[in-house]
């Protein structure tokens, strides 16, 4: 198959067409605005990719949507079905941006202390949850999901009124020190910010990116690729990727399933936490504002990027960055056009909406149909020809239930 | 004549799969047909459709020589069609009784009459030779009285055409009997009778005639006395097929596996295997026979450690692996091929590089500097594959698209490829196709004739009694008999598979005494000579 059957075959696969799709009923809705449709779209296009201030916005605003996104993938590609990366990830902020603000010190020295604080942390919270499994039983999904209660008024407690400093209108802690955040990967007074702008032109993509997106980006870069090391060839990555696909299988192939799940929580609460922190310790942002994690949404935009890009580290880049352009480019739109931020709303759940339906639903039949059978399509559960609904199984496949456990 | 079933150029699709092709299927009145045909060749999906559980895409289904459209199960048991699956289909809370009349209760002013259903039960029960207690609960009964109730309830709502889906996986040799001895009492009734099986003996035995399909085609339609069954195998493989296997080339060796006093407590009051003694010296084969869910299972899953024992001992070449898990075991040298290859032999979702490499992925020439080697596992995954003929359409293609019997094929290469000393085969063959029985045969004898102690668990009395040369039987968890393989048939087998006592010289352990006393004897001998 050649590279341009192959690009039309992807062109005509459930991704574009749903993209189009949701375009098209987004355009409905500014119509509805009165907005014309190409102008808005254009202004988002704009907003999001044109410039080098909107690429490097889209990129900013991607980090944490991609890194909290693989701390996900880490764990449902383990079949850990954690939903408290929201958690995870406020918790490292706090107590990290905790330490990057109050532990005096050399900046770097600092810095990395948080940070550490900030895995270990986020790690230790996902840790319950894989304890709790472990000894009781008690389903991942649940105990992470609540426990981001507790994460979050803890969190809101803490900042408002222990750490809020009152200078400001907004419930937020003191600012993290400057030689303590996280730079622009290249700082805009130093020499090199200036020969970017001098060669490329100051509004050159190039210089933006570099002198306007923060050090998460290299960090989240570095994450990326040791995480597709890690799955292809580490023994971790491929006992892990097996169980998500079938426990049974590598508990019996002689994989312990308690450890694998301590360490799949630890990774991914650790890396969530890492993500959180580096949220509240870099531009444009540098202080703990109470409430943050729950408004951005950010975990819950990442379990999405996750689930649409099946795991995979390099769909969540391509995901992710989308839906940070989506955003971006609709707060762009609202503002050129004077659109209501709600409108801009709308287009971003209906892309999410209609990807999900049309990416998720024909791979969820795929793999019920290959779990259904080997060669024939068998009459999986026949309805028996003489009784009715509800029947249970006897004893034949009561022993199999029986030697399943 | 006209026809009790035919039904004509039936052709049914499923995404990706032919599954019957423009077949052709005719059953005279008052015959017992069988329906036979390897794993995939159409038969189960063409009697659902003849049940109603399935529609056709193509072709037409006339009963008694009047076209019929059979839409749901309702239709076909109005036709007069009767379907009892493999998995029974019963409240296991209710009596026999109130299962059979389910939703076509006798009654009396608008009650439920419970004494009316209960006589009638019985009547045809009596009837046709089928004993059960109607008044029974449902889940106290054994399975072949299960089977029994499943037909009553066709033969209630007066079914006169009646399918059974492989009605003998389940039951003993005597069972098996007993079940033949019932369709012939239903045939002599005037009633049709289709029976769909892999069993070439129980074709010859009760058939008056066969259909045999393939790759979803109807093959040949032959009359079971002018056939054979080499003539009844060509058809369903198309070629000639050998299933006899070699004797062992060498004499038994040091003992491998050891197990003493295992027991593993199981759901109920009952231990789930109690204390079973046992052992496989190197270059033999020990088959397990006994009914389904008689303890086989989780005395494999207790020597492989995937299953809390709560005494007992195991040990592999004298290496005491009783409190060990799962991967030193397998490290100690066991490798093990389960029962259920889907839920737990394989991923399916997995590619074949993976499935094959799990376990060995612990050890060189994979894990190189602590890494695994994506090179290695190919060149492993390929390796595996040409070996045992695998047919899969590349390493990266995930397993569960595969076969019945080519799937297999990938468990046992990956847990022939341990090398290891011990080997517990779980069902081997079950679903396979005749072909890749031949295949998986001749590998696990060679296996044996390289030094191998090999622990076979098979429901197949034919499969225990070819490959091994000893045979345990267990019967509620414990092993009540052991015999060497030249004393062995269906019949005596059979017996002990039901819970008889046996005779004093297959009382087990008895072998392990005699061998003990020799080897004593030897010993005292050697120590003589010195």
């Amino acid at each position: 198959m050649s590279a341009l059957q192959r690009v039309g075959r992807w062109l005509a696969g459930p991704i574009p067409v749903s993209i189009v799709l949701a375009f098209l009923i987004g355009a409905c809705f500014m119509l509805i605005a009165g907005v014309d449709p190409l102008n808005g779209y254009a202004a988002m296009l704009q907003g999001s990719f044109g410039t080098g201030a909107g690429l490097a916005n889209t990129l900013q605003r991607a980090v944490p949507i991609i890194g909290i996104g693989i701390a996900i993938a880490i764990a449902f590609r383990a079949g850990v079905l954690n939903l408290g990366t929201e958690g995870q990830a406020g918790l490292g902020a706090l107590a990290g941006g905790i330490v990057a603000i109050y532990v005096p010190g050399p900046g770097l020295l600092v810095l990395l202390l948080a940070l550490v604080t900030a895995v270990v942390v986020g790690a230790a919270w996902g840790l319950i949850a894989a304890v709790l499994q472990n000894l009781l039983g008690v389903p991942i999904l649940l105990s992470t999901l609540l426990l981001n209660y507790p994460a979050r008024y803890f969190s809101s407690w803490l900042i408002r009124f222990r750490l809020d400093e009152s200078s400001s209108d907004l419930v937020a802690s003191d600012q993290v020190r400057p030689e303590v955040q996280l730079s622009m990967i290249v700082p805009r007074d130093s020499g090199f910010a200036e020969t970017l702008r001098s060669s490329l032109g100051a509004t050159n993509p190039l210089t933006m990116v570099l002198t306007g997106v923060n050090w998460s980006l290299i960090v989240l870069i570095l994450v990326v690729i040791a995480t597709i090391f890690m799955n292809r060839r580490t023994r971790y990555g491929f006992e892990s990727g097996l169980s998500g696909q079938n426990a049974e299988f590598v508990r019996y192939g002689g994989v312990k399933p308690g450890p694998l799940v301590l360490r799949t929580m630890a990774l991914s609460g650790g890396l969530a936490g890492a993500f959180g922190l580096m949220l509240v310790i870099g531009a444009p942002n540098t202080r703990l504002i109470e409430g943050y994690f729950v408004q951005t949404n950010y975990a819950w935009t990442a379990l999405l990027v996750t689930l649409l890009a099946l795991y995979r580290p390099v769909g969540i880049v391509i995901a992710g960055t989308f839906f940070a352009a989506i955003m971006v480019g609709s707060d762009a739109m609202g503002r050129e056009l004077g659109l209501s931020p709600q409108i801009a709303a709308v287009i971003q759940a209906l892309v999410i909406i209609l990807l999900a339906f049309r990416v998720a639903l024909p791979r969820f039949r795929r793999t019920r149909a290959a779990a259904d059978g080997a060669t024939a399509p068998p009459p999986a559960n026949p309805q028996p020809a003489l009784s009715g609904a509800g029947v249970t199984d006897t004893a034949a496949s009561a022993s199999e239930k029986e030697s399943e456990r | 004549m006209v026809a009790e079933v035919s039904m004509r150029g039936i052709t049914k699709r499923f995404p990706g799969v032919l599954a019957d092709d423009n077949v052709d299927f005719e059953v005279e009145a008052g015959e017992i047909h069988a329906l036979m045909g390897e794993n995939g060749a159409g038969k189960s999906i063409l009697m659902s459709m003849l049940a109603g559980v399935y529609q056709p895409d193509e072709g037409e289904i006339f009963i008694r020589g009047e076209r019929r459209t059979l839409s749901s199960p309702l239709d076909a048991i109005d036709a007069g069609i009767g379907m009892v699956f493999q998995s029974f289909k019963l409240f296991p809370s209710l009596t026999i009784a109130e299962n059979v009349v389910f939703r076509a209760e006798p009654t009396k002013r608008g009650l439920i009459d419970r004494k009316a259903a209960s006589r009638k039960v019985a009547e045809i029960a009596e009837r046709y030779g089928l004993s059960i207690d109607p008044d029974a609960r449902v889940d106290s009964v054994p399975v072949g009285v299960l089977q029994r109730v499943e037909i009553v309830k066709a033969l209630y709502r007066e079914a006169r055409v009646l399918i059974l889906d492989e009605p003998t996986a389940v039951l003993t040799p005597q069972e098996t009997e007993r079940l033949f001895d019932v369709l012939r009492a239903l045939r002599a009734d005037g009633r049709t009778i289709i029976i769909i099986t892999h069993k070439l003996g129980e074709v010859m035995a009760i058939s008056d005639r066969v259909t045999v399909l393939r790759d979803g085609r109807n093959v040949a339609q032959l009359v079971t006395a002018d056939s054979s069954p080499a003539e009844i195998t060509r058809h369903m493989t198309g070629r000639d097929v050998d299933l006899t296997t070699p004797p062992p080339a060498l004499e038994p060796g040091e003992v491998v596996l050891d197990a003493r006093g295992v027991t593993v407590p199981g759901a109920g009051e009952r231990d789930a295997v109690s204390n079973a003694d046992l052992f496989v010296r190197s270059g033999e084969i020990v088959g397990i026979a006994g009914v389904a869910g008689n303890g086989q299972v989780e005395l494999a899953e207790a020597i492989i450690g995937m299953r809390q024992v709560s005494s007992g001992t195991v040990s592999v070449s004298g290496t005491d692996l009783s409190r060990a898990t799962i991967a030193e075991r397998r490290d100690g040298g066991i490798a093990y091929i389960p029962e259920d290859r889907h839920a737990v032999g394989s991923a399916g979702t997995a590619d074949a590089i993976d499935n094959l490499a799990l376990g060995h992925h612990r050890r060189a020439p994979i894990l190189q500097r602590g890494l695994l080697s994506r090179s290695a596992m190919l060149e492993h995954a390929q390796r595996l594959i040409k070996r045992f003929g695998v047919k899969i359409a590349s390493p990266a293609t995930p397993v569960g698209t595969l076969s019945g019997g080519n799937l297999q094929k990938v468990v046992v290469a990956r847990e022939l490829d341990y090398r290891s000393p011990l080997l517990i085969a779980e069902q081997p063959t079950r679903g396979v196709d005749i072909g890749a029985i031949e295949a998986i045969h001749r590998e696990l004898c060679e296996y044996r004739d390289n030094g191998g102690a090999l622990l076979l668990i098979s429901a197949e009395l034919s499969e225990i009694m070819s490959l091994s040369s000893r045979i345990l039987v267990m019967f509620e968890g414990r092993i009540v008999a052991e015999v060497p393989k030249h004393e062995a048939n269906d019949a005596l087998l059979g017996l002990y598979m039901a819970g008889h006592e046996p005779e004093e010289r297959h009382r087990p352990g008895a072998f392990a005494d005699a061998l003990a006393a020799s080897t004593a004897s030897t010993n005292h001998e050697k120590g003589a000579a010195l």
